[in-house]
């Protein structure tokens, strides 16, 4: 007991920080921790992260009053929900000069007109990233979503895919797999979505949100269903391992899901100004430009493009051209009855 | 004394490999000089070094210690009433108040309580957290300090009290000095499950209210570094030196708990 | 001073608020909120209207009859219970010739074993299971080993992660101390004349056990079950990290309905039928062990 009260002073006595704070809640690995340290240094104040792994979990945390956000980065749906529940604020365009960096294409979008609330930050497909010798092995060529849901293909790598564990995003590629929209909320539609995920399952290693890009590093994961930004770390972890296999991801024909994800301000955020500030040094071009090289993440940002590592600007699945862009789809805001039919469809994939 | 039973030592020891086996992989990894953390590369102290320059995780370790201190601090005092009012008197509602919470599932407490945090219209952060916390301690305080109290002879502060002390001092100086082993364990027990908490915590915590193992399950879930295993290591040491110290400080408490 | 009512309410009153308002209270806003509905966005809708001026409840049924429609959620508590059963049952097998070793080895060691026992409980449950989730990856030694010796007799590897094998192991491995140390408590207090006189009169080994200590465990076994089983019936970490694709227990779906469906009335409705369970099985357990008592 002494001991840990020794332990629990010592703690006590090491200087507190005295300047501010900016509380951000961001999409695991989604930050460059460079461009955090400069903008540190540059405000003297301490940039304070906590993490999240999935829209659901984001919107569920935020609305059970986890308020003292000063940043939040939510997706497009989120923002949208966001904005319809009252929860954000209007940012002050006039603090953000370097908001003319933007490109105009990723501006004015549905889910909040004119930019009133929000502002984007980064984008990312949600794709199939694999192990391109295992793959090459077993002959199979990854060109659509067949590689996940048919159970032909499946047969040959049994136990060595997972898919993500979210329901938007499990249905939306069952959806596009199918030749719908991955935002029908059709009951039918989303039951023949089921029958897909169900006769996959059995093929499936585990349904896997977070540790992806370790599993295909390693190795013991030969496909896996996720984000392009985490596909790209997980391509560069296995090269600096010097693994005996590469690691690639590929959009598939049929579409994806684009997600565009955005800087808000929580209503009751606490330092505004701050975050006002972290807003307009993210949109500096060599700061954004910082978050597609560290990350890997597709860049809203025009005058970003100049300071982009020019091999990860040639991929599409990271920079999509106008062809690609048109069969990609983003997710839009669910009512709370979509979300119960879904949740049910979804505990019933679980427990089959 | 019965001899001793071959059959019995062998499997009993094959439990105890059990045990230990996975904590000593933890502390072998923890020195293992790969990133991906997979398979034996080679010796390295680097993610030692990692983090004690890990912010977040410095400052989650800091949020755990604040919350297990006061919690255990008020559920001691609320669990030692408890635990004597249960031993002097036959009371029904405590008593069913005090077990149940040690009788359900984690799960149940931390929803509920978010529940009510939530309609009440509380912020979650460390406030949250600690009444959490000192909800479900009570009840371990007050089952350790009954269970002493029903060992001490009641005779003893009836005597003082004939000889003229008063209430207060016949608790300071019998009955509080009797009591304390107990109180100890008890609080032992409410600091040691406060920090390790990790259910109900991942419920009631908010903004800025990381503790160390939300912090761990979060580093667990996304698998990516040995400093994972470095943390775990050095938690470990922490425990076992408290309870050592303890055991030394106090044999009491660990005799008959 | 036994007497003196103010001296039992300063005593009994503090903890009795405390407890009221943080565990009574939310105990029973849960049981209100299954008869809410959800918030468009979350949470929990206003349970009143104002509606020409006068108030109206907008309460319903909806979220009871969501539990009954289908067979999915009996299916779910079947198998979480499943799993707190198999999980009770290893923990029994693999405790009791612990305990029993404890109980029967000389006073000087029995301090230590039994510290043995309750010290990697104290590291932290989370570390625990990445201990076996390092041992259970695919590069780990342990699958390699198995997967070589699998290969000699001719069978094809396994895969020991996200597996319902590595659910259990872990399962057991976390709450064995529950089922230890109650067991110990028991096997303690046992007379050990009695085995010495039946040894006397002949009794092998087993038949010893069998007649004498085993009978007079029973109540220690009850305590350990109950505790090992419910807090099994309402992980959800395990199955989340270790899981796969069929590892789900009742524990997931309601950490869903709170943390990602945003459904707190049904998450209610579920943890509701969770309290009531875990209840059950403790007046069930008290009332087997009185009555062992009695005989």
């Amino acid at each position: 007991m002494k001991s840990l009260l020794g332990l629990l002073l010592l703690l006590l006595a090491t200087p507190v920080f005295a300047g501010e704070e900016l509380h951000i809640f961001n999409w695991n690995d989604y930050m460059s921790e460079e461009v955090v340290a400069g903008f540190e240094k540059n405000c003297n104040c301490k940039v304070v992260q906590d993490y999240y792994s999935g829209t659901e979990e984001m919107m569920a945390k935020l609305l059970a009053g986890a308020s003292g956000y000063d940043l939040v980065v939510p997706t497009q749906n989120a923002v949208q929900a966001l904005i319809q529940q009252g929860f954000l604020e209007k940012l002050d365009k006039g603090a953000l000069p370097n908001i003319k960096n933007l490109d105009p294409g990723f501006l004015n979008r549905s889910y909040d007109p004119g930019n009133v609330y929000s502002l984007p930050y980064a984008y990312t497909t949600t794709l199939i990233g694999f192990n391109e010798h295992r793959l090459q092995e077993q002959g199979i060529k990854p060109i659509s979503w067949a590689v996940i849901f048919d159970p032909q293909i499946l047969e040959k790598i049994k136990g060595k895919v997972t898919v993500m564990d979210d329901a938007d995003e499990l249905f939306g590629a069952a959806l596009k797999y199918l030749g719908y929209s991955v935002n029908d909320v059709d009951e039918k539609h989303l039951r023949e979505a089921q029958q897909v995920i169900m006769k996959a399952k059995p093929y499936w290693a585990a349904f896997n949100s977070s540790s992806y890009i370790k599993e295909l590093t390693v190795g013991s994961v030969w496909v896996a269903h996720g984000y392009s930004s985490d596909m790209v770390q997980a391509r560069n972890d296995a090269l600096e391992a010097k693994r005996d296999f590469t690691v690639n991801f590929i959009l598939p024909k049929e579409g994806a899901v684009l997600a565009l994800d955005n800087v808000v301000i929580p209503k009751e955020a606490k330092n505004k100004k701050l975050a006002l500030q972290f807003i307009d040094f993210l949109m500096d071009g060599k700061n954004a430009a910082g978050l597609s090289n560290d990350v890997g993440a597709g860049n809203p940002n025009a005058a970003a493009l100049p300071f982009i590592n020019p091999e990860l600007k040639q991929l599409t699945a990271i920079f999509p051209d106008q062809k690609v862009l048109a069969t990609l789809e983003t997710l839009e805001a669910t009512s709370a009855k979509v979300r119960r039919l879904k949740n049910k469809l979804w505990t019933e994939i679980k427990l089959k | 004394m019965q001899k001793k039973n071959v059959l019995l030592w062998v499997s009993a020891g094959l439990v105890y490999l059990f045990l230990y086996l996975p904590l000593v992989i933890v502390v072998v990894f923890s020195f293992n000089d790969s990133r991906l953390n997979a398979e034996w590369v080679g010796f390295t102290w680097k993610w030692y070094g990692k983090l004690f320059h890990n912010r977040e995780m410095l400052g989650a370790a800091m949020n755990s210690l604040i919350i297990a201190t006061v919690s255990t601090g008020t559920a001691t005092i609320l669990g030692t009433l408890a635990g004597m009012a249960m031993n002097q008197y036959r009371l029904r509602l405590l008593p069913l108040l005090v077990l149940s919470p040690i009788a359900m599932p984690d799960i149940l407490m931390g929803v509920s309580l978010l529940l009510f945090f939530i309609m009440v219209n509380m912020t979650l952060g460390l406030l949250s957290i600690m009444l959490a916390h000192i909800t479900f301690c009570i009840g371990f305080v007050a089952l350790a300090v009954q269970a002493r109290m029903s060992s001490m002879d009641p005779a003893l502060v009836e005597a003082a009290r004939d000889l003229g002390a008063s209430p207060w001092r016949c608790f300071r100086e019998i009955t509080l000095p009797l009591l304390l082993p107990g109180i100890l364990a008890g609080a032992l027990m409410a600091f040691t499950l406060s920090i390790d908490d990790f259910v109900i915590t991942f419920f009631t915590a908010g903004v800025g209210s990381s503790t160390l193992p939300l912090q761990i399950y979060s580093m667990v879930k996304i698998a990516v570094t040995p400093e994972v295993n470095a943390v775990s290591t050095l938690l470990m040491l922490l425990t076992l030196v408290v309870i050592t110290g303890a055991s030394r400080l106090y044999p009491a408490i660990f005799r008959g708990e | 001073m036994q007497g003196k009512a103010w001296y039992k309410y300063l005593l009994s009153l503090p903890p009795m608020a405390y407890l009221l308002i943080f565990f009574a209270a939310p105990t029973f806003l849960m049981f209100f909120a299954t008869f809410r509905y959800a918030g468009e966005y979350g949470g929990l809708a206003p349970w009143y209207l104002h509606e020409g001026g006068r108030l109206t409840l907008d309460l319903t049924l909806e979220n009871w009859q969501r539990l009954l429609e289908t067979d999915i959620y009996l299916r779910l508590f079947l198998k979480s219970i499943g799993y707190a059963v198999t999980t009770t049952l290893l923990c029994m097998i693999m405790g009791y010739p612990l305990a029993l070793m404890i109980a029967r080895s000389g006073h000087k060691n029995r301090d230590l074993l039994l510290l043995l026992v309750i010290l990697p409980f104290w590291s932290n449950f989370l570390v625990r299971i990445y201990a076996w989730m390092i041992i259970f990856s695919p590069a780990g030694a342990l699958t390699r080993m198995l997967n070589g010796a699998l290969e000699l007799v001719g069978a094809g590897p396994v895969t020991l992660m996200y597996s319902p094998t590595a659910m259990l192991v872990c399962l057991v491995y976390v709450h064995l101390p529950f089922m230890v140390l109650p067991l110990y408590a028991n096997l303690e207090k046992h007379d050990l004349d009695l085995l010495d006189a039946a040894q006397d009169l002949g009794a092998g080994k087993w038949r010893r056990f069998w007649l004498i200590t085993w009978p007079l465990s029973l109540s220690g076994i009850t305590a350990g079950s109950i505790l090992v089983f419910i807090p099994v019936l309402g992980m959800f970490a395990i199955p989340d990290l270790l899981g796969g694709t069929n590892g789900i227990m009742i524990g997931n779906v309601i950490k869903q309905q709170f943390m990602e469906s945003r459904d707190w009335p049904f998450g209610s409705v579920l943890s509701m039928v969770l309290t009531v369970t875990a209840v059950a099985v403790v007046l069930l357990g008290s009332r087997l062990g009185r009555r062992r008592e009695g005989r």
